[in-house]
């Protein structure tokens, strides 16, 4: 009994740490622009097709340095067009732009590879378990938590040690003094976005390797995502990294005693945190009231 | 305030004729053929978008083929035929009900086809049985459509989820051993076939020793298998379909459990294998038909006009599409007449001629019941077989009436109009 929860407990962080890895992008861009995004799944749905339809050119490894890159230009470009128009309008506009986006990236993606799912190859060498009896880690769940570590420590050294991460967030803060003190806050937030959809389609290739992949794989993925945000705390991104952990590791131990209920508890937290702590268990206060 | 404009159309213009445009294409059905004064109809109301969509896909590639084959060979009762495709979405009971209503009442449809979500059939049933409409479900499989739910004019071609059960349990105990744990979707699907097969499992001596409900959609089933495999059962059955399913059996694979266990479940699809890297295409299934079926030239044919249309061999699904499809102008043409009353009484009890039934035994819809009883083909998920859509192996062809137990069993209380 012990050992079984001990290895749903080290599961759900392997869990964990992809949710907070998806929920990372999504909280960059909520900070920094205030747009939540809901077409998020979708752009990790798009960089795990095009990993799909790369890796029998330049294998997993090209695909997995390439997709993210192209799903982020793509992230730029949509920035550009559609996303830059309901900067500081409503919250009500950029929820039904980025709602609508998700529809459109899914049919196109239904459209270009088609409704039903594929199968995507992981290298044979990630592709079984270490031991029998740790049978649960994989070769390939435990690059993953390499990779979403190497990651977190990657975007944590961008915001802190570039000018680029310095004025983000700063910009977090205070977007109309940093606008003033001279810095082209149009590109900063373009960037910005290229950025968080980079994470998007690392989350997506990672996850067409545990996943079937097809057009809704972003769906059913986003929801942990913002409930991490809501549970780590709205403007903190180690707050966000808390959160996925610890919804992973309660959907993990919730399936030992109550197995119907392993999504449910994540909104039963959500909730909780809501109702004792609004902003959240990292959250800065007076961003949420 | 200025409007800026493109050789005098103002772009409010452009953008309110593109809006109109799409609108357009949203509200307008999908006619796929068009001839003659008063054609007859066929609303088709399944899922084009959502976890059902690539299921809902093939079976309107089958329908496709069969309103082909109908018009060529004189269309029913001397009319030409047409298929009226709506989008049912792959969970929304209120969008399918009113889409049915739609087809019903504006298209004046003389058959409603749909759903392959049980729960949305049985409730487009509801509405057939109401308008009293000739509805025919192609691939809902929960045992409610013609059981307790059954009604007189509404007849399914797929399985109910018993027969599956019944028609694997044998093999299963036989091959891979008694002691079972579920993995089970958390719906009215789930919940019926994880009850068939503890009742088959039970007739054949085995035993649960344990089961997991999950939620419809789970990404992750990680715990549910460190669960299942530390009650060191014989088999892991997994029940969960379509992408969940993908889902589930990646992962247990990943794991290494398939060589620590005999991993099966009952009704499993080509898609769904397709889907799976070769190495995850393992276990005993359930398939409610295949399309590699040496020696029968009515299904070489059959093969062979889908993958002029697609490219690719057809699936159970196209199977459910094209036999549904084909009931409609059988029971027409047989009846010599669009009265639902009489078509109805036609099919009951009626066999699908043998290029309509594609498989060893002709398949008959029982009466009291209007379930479709046909062949099962049980066998193994393998990587590859003699081509590459050749992912089954077929080891016993299970008749449809030794599985489908009486028909009081099924709690179907058919009444018929006065």
């Amino acid at each position: 009994m012990t050992q079984l929860i001990l290895f749903n407990v080290f599961n759900g962080l392997i869990i964990g740490a992809f949710y907070a890895l998806m929920a990372l992008g999504l909280s960059l861009i909520l900070n920094l622009s205030g747009v939540i995004n809901f077409a998020h799944g979708g752009f990790l749905a798009l960089g795990a097709y095009i990993a799909y339809s790369l890796s029998p050119h330049i294998g997993f490894w090209g695909a997995l340095v390439v997709a993210p890159v192209a799903t982020a230009v793509v992230g730029l470009v949509v920035e550009r067009v559609l996303i830059r128009r309901v900067y500081g309008r409503d919250p009500l506009y950029s929820l039904l732009l980025t709602f609508g986006l998700a529809y459109i990236f899914e049919d196109v993606l239904r459209y270009i590879w088609g409704a039903q799912s594929v199968p995507f190859p992981i290298p044979p060498a990630l592709a079984s378990p270490l031991s029998p009896e740790y049978f649960f880690l994989t070769g390939y769940r435990l690059f993953m938590v390499a990779l979403v570590a190497a990651a977190v420590v990657a975007l944590f050294v961008i915001l802190n040690r570039t000018k680029l991460g310095i004025r983000i967030r700063a910009g977090t803060q205070d977007l109309e003094t940093v606008n003033v003190l001279g810095v082209n806050v149009r590109i900063l937030r373009n960037l910005n976005f290229g950025l968080g959809t980079y994470l998007a389609g690392l989350a997506g290739v990672l996850a067409a390797g545990m996943l079937g992949l097809q057009p809704t794989i972003g769906t059913s993925l986003i929801m942990p995502s913002f409930v991490a945000i809501i549970v780590g705390g709205l403007g903190s991104l180690p707050g966000t990294l808390l959160g996925g952990l610890l919804i992973g590791v309660a959907s993990g131990l919730t399936t030992m005693f109550f197995p119907s209920a392993t999504e449910a508890v994540m909104y039963v937290m959500m909730g909780l945190v809501l109702l004792v702590r609004p902003r959240g268990l990292l959250g800065e206060e007076g961003r949420v009231q | 305030m200025t409007q800026r404009t493109t050789g005098g159309v103002t772009r409010r213009t452009i953008i309110k004729a593109a809006a109109a445009t799409a609108a357009a294409q949203v509200a307008g059905p999908f006619v796929i053929s068009a001839r003659g004064d008063t054609p007859v109809r066929i609303g088709l109301d399944n899922p084009l978008t959502g976890t059902y969509a690539a299921l809902g896909k093939n079976e309107l590639i089958g329908c496709q083929l069969a309103i082909e084959q109908i018009n060529a060979k004189g269309g029913i009762l001397s009319r030409q035929v047409e298929l009226l495709s709506e989008d049912s979405t792959s969970g929304d009971a209120g969008t399918a009900v009113q889409k049915a209503r739609k087809l019903i009442d504006r298209d004046n449809v003389n058959f409603l086809v749909g759903n392959v979500n049980s729960a949305l059939a049985l409730a487009m049933a509801d509405v057939a049985a109401e308008k009293k409409v000739l509805m025919v479900v192609p691939g809902g499989h929960t045992d409610a459509v013609t059981g307790t739910s059954c009604h007189y004019n509404v007849f399914r071609v797929c399985n109910t989820t018993q027969m599956e059960a019944n028609a694997v349990a044998p093999t299963l105990i036989k091959n891979a051993g008694k002691k079972w744990y579920y993995i089970t979707p958390d719906y009215a699907f789930g919940h019926t076939l994880q009850a068939g097969l503890e009742k088959a499992c039970a007739a054949n001596g085995g035993s649960k020793i344990g089961a997991d409900l999950t939620p419809l959609g789970t990404t992750d089933y990680s715990s549910y298998l460190i669960k299942a495999q530390a009650a060191n059962p014989d088999v892991i059955i997994f029940l969960p379909q379509g992408d969940d399913m993908i889902n589930a059996m990646k992962q247990a694979v990943q794991f290494g459990l398939d060589k620590r266990f005999h991993l099966a479940g009952a009704q499993q699809e080509l898609e769904a294998l397709e889907g799976l890297p070769p190495e995850a295409r393992v276990g005993t299934w359930v398939f409610e038909w295949y399309w590699n079926q040496p020696n029968n030239p009515h299904v070489a044919t059959f093969v062979s006009a889908i993958q002029k249309k697609t490219g690719k061999v057809p699936t159970a699904r196209t199977w459910f599409g094209y036999a549904a499809t084909w009931t409609c102008a059988l029971a027409a043409n047989n009846a010599k007449s669009l009265d639902t009353l009489k078509m109805a009484k036609t099919l009951s009890g009626m066999k699908l001629p043998p290029e309509v039934s594609l498989m060893p035994d002709q398949a008959y819809y029982r009466e009291g019941q209007n379930q479709l009883l046909g062949d099962l083909f049980v066998g193994q998920a393998q990587a590859k077989g003699s081509t590459a859509e050749d992912l089954f192996k077929v080891s016993t062809i299970v008749k449809g009436p030794d599985a489908a137990g009486t028909l009081a069993e099924t709690g179907c209380k058919m009444q018929w109009p006065a």
